[in-house]
């Protein structure tokens, strides 16, 4: 069973003018115990709609959702003191202290002083602790966000966009946390819009688009199904390469300063050995790893999203 | 519950506005009993054995029954003639500051009072909205019924506090302007209970509007909304209503509270039996003192019931 779990999911939120707009269109998906949840999709494809309902925030048209077993519309309160969570900016108060704003949630499950130490030695904010949260940076905010997520000892963590807004210093600050959070054996669930970062931490992906599932699995599983895997080669004379190459029945063209070789990578030997029987040595072999954004954008193609 | 409550007055008290409020309202009291006392003096002796004089005459003549039609019974809200008389009967002494005027100032302030209650409520209310930190709440608690009732709870007890002590800071701000520069000349005894009292009443009322604008700012989800939509429809609205319509008036929330703060019913004036039934029919009470409790228990219940049904209900974003 999934820490959490989502069946036929579908909101619909009503215009001003008239009609609807369907943020999610019935969405399945499950979550599994431990680990990062990398959970994708571009903006407006339903990720923060589905968190809200997931928090019960928001009440769905249709379908199940449960948390950590519990019925999200009948038993959430039985189980939230086990779920952090960020949905979208870490909502604070921006003229109390970080500390007051954690002492504030803190006081509702009982959570001790030295407990909000250790959070907020964990985001490394101790130092800043008895400023106004306003004097803040949007990375020290977000930072505060995870620390008031934390205080729980969750062992469910909803991030929503947690690296939103942050400069390149913040977002590997905030990857290494959730990585660090993933590895503690808690179940971190985060969505976002920027690719490279879910597939630096995610364990397990899920890509929606337009408010379905495109595709779930674990990274690797998702990366493969976008295309097949090829070669790039560096060598001093490209051309030559791909002539020798394309004789040997190999597919190959230039692309950029490299080769891109139609081969899968464990065929790599018969590049080597074709060129080098005609006198061309190579200066760099690697396999073509496709990356989740290509992936993401070819499966969310479909979906008239993609480019 | 309790520790939603202890993490609510952590939160409210908190906020700025309480000891803007507090400061500020220290602040008024003082300049405005500064300038009272500016313009007040002690009587002389020769005044106060006047005044003594004419006061026991005006008495004596109240008790037997002069200040009253034939047959007339005390107004309501006195026990007895001599409970009226002690109010009605007043030493003429032009002293500026008296004593006996102790109550008459708490009533006289309690709009003031009942507002800054109304603004501290809104602002409780609204400030998650504005903030944006009521998602962040209900992902901690996220039994929302429970979390307006105790925020109901937090915020009553903020403006009973708030207000119950800016009264006591005028009470005593007043004594001592009064023992500086005025007079106790003729205050009734009992008066200090009674201002109590009075005082008691104000902050029940303000508490009372208070929930009115805590459930308003909760639909409406903002501070400026509760302001707003409450003072258009208190200040215009009911102003409105109950001049072209004076008889509605036993249904009006400021009505209402202003009878339970000067403990004066509302008569119908626009009853024309006066003249037919003679002058020694009295004019029929259109918002007695329970119902004026009832109007304004039913306003607070009903808006808070909206509140707690529309908070339960919609999404939040």
């Amino acid at each position: 069973m999934g820490v959490i779990e989502l069946h036929g999911l579908r909101k619909e939120y009503r215009r001003i003018r008239g009609g609807r707009t369907v943020a999610v269109d019935g969405l399945d998906l499950e979550v599994p115990d431990g680990g990062v949840f990398g959970f994708l999709g571009p903006n407006g494809a339903g990720k923060t709609t589905t968190i809200r309902c997931v928090l019960g925030l928001v009440r769905p048209n249709a379908g199940h959702l449960t948390l950590l077993g519990a019925d999200v519309s009948s038993g959430l309160a039985g189980v939230i003191g086990k779920v952090g969570s960020i949905v979208e900016q870490p909502a604070l108060f921006p003229r109390f202290t970080g500390r007051r704003n954690l002492q504030i949630l803190g006081r509702i499950h009982r959570v001790g002083r030295s407990t909000i130490d250790g959070v907020l030695e964990r985001v490394r904010l101790s130092e800043r602790a008895d400023d106004a949260v306003r004097t803040y940076s949007l990375g020290m905010k977000q930072r505060l966000g995870i620390a008031a997520a934390l205080l729980k000892d969750p062992s469910v963590l909803l991030l929503d966009e947690p690296a939103n807004g942050l400069d390149p210093a913040g977002i590997v600050e905030v990857r290494e946390l959730i990585r660090s959070l993933g590895a503690e054996g808690r179940t971190v669930f985060v969505s976002s819009h920027i690719l490279s970062e879910v597939q630096q931490t995610a364990d397990q992906v899920a890509i929606i688009a337009r408010g379905r599932l495109v595709k779930a699995g674990p990274v690797n599983e998702v990366l493969a199904a976008g295309r097949a895997r090829g070669l790039v080669v560096k060598l001093a004379d490209l051309h030559a390469g791909a002539r020798v190459l394309a004789d040997a029945q190999i597919p190959a063209i230039v692309s950029g300063d490299t080769l891109s070789v139609d081969l899968p990578p464990d065929q790599a030997e018969r590049v080597t050995r074709v060129l080098a029987a005609r006198d061309l040595y190579l200066s760099e072999l690697r396999a073509d790893e496709i990356d989740l954004e290509t992936v993401f954008l070819e499966l969310t193609k479909d979906e008239g999203l993609g480019p | 519950m309790i520790d939603l409550f202890r993490s609510e007055l952590l939160r409210s008290r908190s906020r700025r506005i309480l000891p803007m409020m507090l400061v500020g309202g220290v602040l008024l009291i003082v300049v405005a009993m500064v300038i009272a006392g500016a313009n007040s003096h002690k009587p002389t002796p020769a005044q106060i054995a006047s005044a003594d004089a004419a006061f026991k005459k005006q008495f004596a003549r109240c008790m037997q029954g002069q200040f009253l039609g034939p047959g007339e019974q005390p107004p309501p809200g006195y026990a007895t003639l001599q409970e009226f008389c002690t109010e009605a009967a007043t030493p003429p002494v032009d002293a500026g500051l008296q004593f006996r005027d102790i109550a008459l100032l708490l009533e006289h302030t309690s709009t003031f009072v009942v507002l800054l209650g109304v603004a501290l409520a809104a602002s409780l209310g609204g400030a998650d909205w504005s903030a944006g930190t009521m998602t962040t709440l209900l992902t901690w608690e996220p039994r929302r019924i429970r979390v307006l009732l105790i925020r109901a709870l937090v915020v009553s007890l903020l403006v009973a506090f708030v207000t119950l002590l800016l009264q006591g800071v005028l009470l005593g701000a007043f004594s001592l302007a009064v023992a500086l520069r005025g007079t106790s000349l003729g205050a009734p005894p009992g008066l200090v209970g009674t201002a109590v009292l009075t005082g008691l009443r104000v902050s029940t009322v303000a508490v009372g509007f208070g929930l009115v604008a805590l459930a308003i700012a909760t639909i409406g989800r903002s501070t400026v909304a509760a302001l707003g939509v409450l003072f258009g429809y208190l200040v215009l609205f009911e102003g409105v209503i109950a001049g072209l319509r004076p008889s509605i008036q036993d249904r009006l929330l400021v009505r209402a509270g202003g009878v339970i703060v000067s403990r004066q019913p509302i008569y119908d004036q626009s009853h024309e039996s006066f003249s037919s039934l003679g002058p020694s029919s009295p004019l029929p009470v259109l918002l007695g003192l329970t119902e004026a409790w009832i109007v304004a228990a039913v306003y607070v219940v009903v808006l808070i019931a909206l509140a707690l049904f529309v908070f339960r209900a919609r999404d939040v974003n």
